[in-house]
């Protein structure tokens, strides 16, 4: 079937080009190969790791910067991006809070504080700010969560400097017995009893330590998570706030389903579990790159091919799966083979040392674009005039260094949503 | 011989990243933990399975086979092909239980209990003492939905009727013009649902197609499923012996059963290794009906003398359709007709899985899983929903009391045609 547009890759940037195209009333497939980035990441959004003005930051850096993505996609993108989403996560009754101008400090599951801009309301009473105010915190889990010590967070966050404690509390009863990962935990959140329990015992804690918040980890519900803590915080009688997990991460499955359910809204589709591997240019010859007429996608037996008009690839850089590694020392692009960005050789990809304080060059390889982001070959020619390139896959920048992952996404995906 | 299946899926087992997406969305681990998870008795648990070893851990029984866990993995482990290989191998080593070799056999039971004695075999199955009977005997629980069998075969019906078209010549048209498709019924269209296949020829000849009933048998899957991959392989090998000739002439194989034609597509050769060019031809030549009508309408060959149906009905793309990964050819086809619209389920799985919830010690999770399908159901209001899949369209219609049919059937419908 035919599609105006086709975006490939379901993480932030995917979704929110997905969502602008289809409000702009076209018709849009979504074609992903699985569940996003956006399932092992916080569920906040980072701009960029830089001071206290993250927007005034991004807005230096696009000028001394002119091929970093958020140069290219411009600091006014990323501000109407960061309101599209919030309104999307606002609809979903799941409000992101914060200022492009200002920067959040946020409790790790290390008990570090991380530097972010848009967190879900329900972290957000664990800001350092508000833990700084004097009165003491708890940090409670439950042992049957693999990897959240409660009484690691607050030790790391004392010697910081803040009044906070940390126990485990009781699992109540449930008809579970071994498995517990974070989304098992999410769903027994949204079991009323279950809440009761949790709140009867935090309850208990908050009387005898006086603590005014209570941080938790980010499992406290998937669909219904304002809800779940709204009725925590009553039934402790503190504030709550959650702390992301390793993955899988809830707060990010929450972001995936907020924006997915925006897109459906629109009109958009999404077909996941399908790896799109290669493209079909037409001949026709444009004086600007090929056009591109068709991808094809993994699928029983053969391929299913797929045509739109126009195109957006969103399949993230080396962690994301966008870029592969080849055993002959080259970096691949997955979904159409276009050319990369990176070291000239294998042996220029990372700095010998692991911490090397410039990073390493190969998470900057990527797909370089022009302002309309549109890939481009090692000659700076234009290979696809119908195509826009956002989020991880693009080449130079460093998403996890420089903080600024799920912002380059938004920035460029909103970008290629009103193009 | 080296098995290249065997070596792809066990290098597909260093993709996997531990970060539990599959285990999140894996729809029996959500409601039980004699499942822990895909990723536990997949890649994990894989490690541990040798040739010549005794299998480490039987949980992998309680795996239902619906492949979420594919479709949601961002890195392409293929975990569902992992399970039922370790299936495989747990029944090769310690034998298959009666009640599976029974159940596994669904066309021999088919043969048996269809034909003018059928209403008493259906009153045999829904009498509350026998049922129990064979719940305490057979372990078959009490109130899984059974089909009921049809008082004739689909292919007595089909014979009966190219007889009286031979009376008739002026009926059905020289064969040498015509296009031609083998049609592939499968065992619950022959012996419990013939409608569905009379809907199918019927759509069929209404596109200018001669439908050729071929010489068929069980596609294996219910023998796949139960890890019976010795008696699957036969199953398999006849039926390419059948379908070849008709394959080698160009001539597709179509199918109305989504389980049927991903067996004959993916499922029987990749699970069985069975590599041979024969069977990969028979795969490639192997469609889903509206797999096929939906590529007859991107050609624009598509007959759309649709007349308008003014109905609103929930459909259900069952999980065995999302695993061939092909989008929503039936939303696409159906999409054409004028005032028809369809609810798409979101739901992940309907938890019958063939066989797996009339298991006794399984129902209960079958109907746990089903719940949020259920629920969609019974919440449309409609009179009838749509399904692909018959032990679906079964289970659906047990747990709501909804009357359920196959899309075809609506298609046939739109086309006027009387049945």
């Amino acid at each position: 079937m035919n599609y105006d547009t086709i975006v490939i890759g379901a993480g932030i940037a995917g979704l929110m080009a997905a969502l602008g195209r289809a409000e702009r009333g076209e018709r849009v497939l979504v074609l992903a190969k699985g569940h996003g980035t956006t399932h092992w990441a916080s569920g906040c959004i980072d701009l960029l790791d830089a001071g206290d003005d993250p927007l005034g930051a991004v807005e230096r850096l696009a000028a001394e910067r002119p091929d970093h993505p958020y140069a290219l996609a411009g600091a006014a993108a990323l501000e109407r991006g960061l309101e599209r989403l919030r309104a999307a996560c606002e609809a979903a009754g799941y409000p992101l809070v914060g200022s492009p101008r200002r920067t959040l400090l946020l409790p790790t599951a290390m008990g570090a504080l991380r530097p972010t801009v848009l967190v879900p309301a329900t972290m957000a009473a664990g800001e350092s700010r508000q833990l700084a105010d004097g009165r003491p915190t708890l940090i409670a889990g439950l042992r049957e969560l693999r990897d959240f010590y409660p009484p690691m967070i607050a030790a790391n966050l004392r010697a910081q400097g803040f009044a906070v404690d940390g126990v485990y509390l009781r699992l109540p009863p449930t008809d579970r017995s071994k498995e517990f990962g974070p989304m098992i935990y999410a769903r027994l959140f949204e079991r009323e009893e279950f809440r009761a329990e949790i709140g009867r015992q935090l309850a208990e804690h908050v009387r005898r330590g006086g603590y005014a918040r209570v941080g938790l980890p980010a499992v406290l519900g998937l669909r219904r998570a304002s809800e779940v803590v709204r009725d925590l915080q009553d039934r402790a009688g503190a504030l709550i706030f959650e702390i992301p997990t390793l993955p899988t991460s809830v707060p990010g499955a929450r972001l995936f389903h907020a924006l997915e359910e925006a897109l459906r809204a629109a009109g958009g589709r999404l077909q996941i579990g399908s790896f799109v591997q290669r493209g079909e240019a037409s001949d026709q010859e444009t004086g600007e790159g090929a056009v591109l007429v068709a991808v094809y996608s993994e699928a029983a037996a053969r391929e299913q091919r797929h045509g739109a008009r126009r195109w957006v690839l969103a399949t993230g850089g080396v962690a994301g799966g966008g870029l592969r590694a080849e055993h002959t020392g080259e970096l691949r692009e997955t979904a159409l083979g276009l050319p990369v960005r990176a070291p000239a050789s294998r042996a220029e990809w990372l700095a010998p040392r692991f911490l090397a304080e410039g990073g390493h060059p190969v998470f900057s390889a990527g797909i370089a674009v022009d302002a309309a982001l549109r890939p481009l070959d090692a000659a700076g020619r234009v290979v696809y005039s119908n195509v826009a390139v956002v989020g991880g896959a693009l080449a130079g920048f460093d998403p996890i260094r420089e903080g600024c992952l799920e912002g380059v996404a938004v920035a460029t995906g909103y970008a290629a949503g009103q193009l | 011989m080296i098995d290249h299946i065997e070596l792809s899926l066990t290098q597909s087992l260093d993709h996997c990243i531990k970060c539990n997406i599959c285990t999140a969305a894996c729809p029996v681990a959500a409601v039980t933990d004699k499942f822990p998870g895909p990723k536990y008795v997949g890649p994990q648990a894989q490690r541990f399975r040798h040739d010549r070893q005794p299998s480490p851990d039987s949980s992998v029984d309680y795996c239902s086979g619906c492949r979420v866990c594919n479709q949601v993995c961002p890195t392409g482990v293929r975990i569902a092909e992992l399970n039922a290989r370790a299936r495989g191998q747990i029944v090769a080593e310690r034998g298959m239980p009666l009640r599976n070799r029974l159940i596994a056999r669904s066309e021999l039971i088919g043969r048996l209990s269809c034909g003018p004695h059928a209403p008493l075999v259906n009153f045999g199955l829904s009498f509350k003492p026998a049922r129990w009977l064979i719940d305490l005997v057979m372990k078959i629980h009490r109130d899984a939905p059974l089909p009921r069998a049809s008082t004739y075969s689909f292919r007595s019906w089909f014979k009966r009727r190219r007889r009286t078209a031979d009376r008739r010549p002026s009926a059905v048209s020289p064969s040498s013009e015509k296009r031609q498709v083998v049609y592939f019924h499968g065992c619950s269209t022959n012996y419990y649902e013939p409608r569905v296949g009379k809907a199918a020829v019927a759509v069929l000849e209404r596109n200018g197609f001669e439908v050729i009933l071929a010489e068929q048998n069980c596609c294996g899957l219910p023998l796949i499923s139960n890890g019976d991959f010795a008696t699957a392989r036969k199953y398999h090998e006849a039926n390419v012996r059948k379908l070849l000739p008709y394959v080698r002439q160009g001539i597709p194989v179509v199918g109305t059963s989504t389980s049927c034609t991903l067996t004959l597509k993916e499922e029987a050769p990749e699970i069985l290794g069975l590599t041979s060019d024969d069977v990969l031809a028979v795969a490639k030549g192997t469609y889903d009906i509206f797999e096929f009508l939906r590529e007859l309408a991107e050609r624009d060959e598509l007959n759309t003398e649709f007349r308008p149906l003014e109905r609103e009905l929930p459909y259900h793309p069952p999980c065995q359709y999302r695993a061939h990964r092909l989008g929503r050819p039936v939303l696409d086809v159906l999409s054409l007709v004028p005032g028809l619209k369809l609810m798409e389920s979101r739901a992940d799985c309907c938890g019958i899985a063939g066989t797996y919830g009339l298991k006794t010690e399984k129902y209960q999770i079958a109907m746990d899983v089903g719940a949020g399908l259920f629920e969609f159901v019974r919440g449309s209001g409609a009179e009838l929903a749509l399904c692909d899949s018959e032990t679906c369209r079964w289970q659906i219609t047990h747990a709501t009391g909804v009357p359920s049919q196959h899309p075809i059937e609506i298609l046939a419908e739109a086309y006027g045609i009387e049945r």
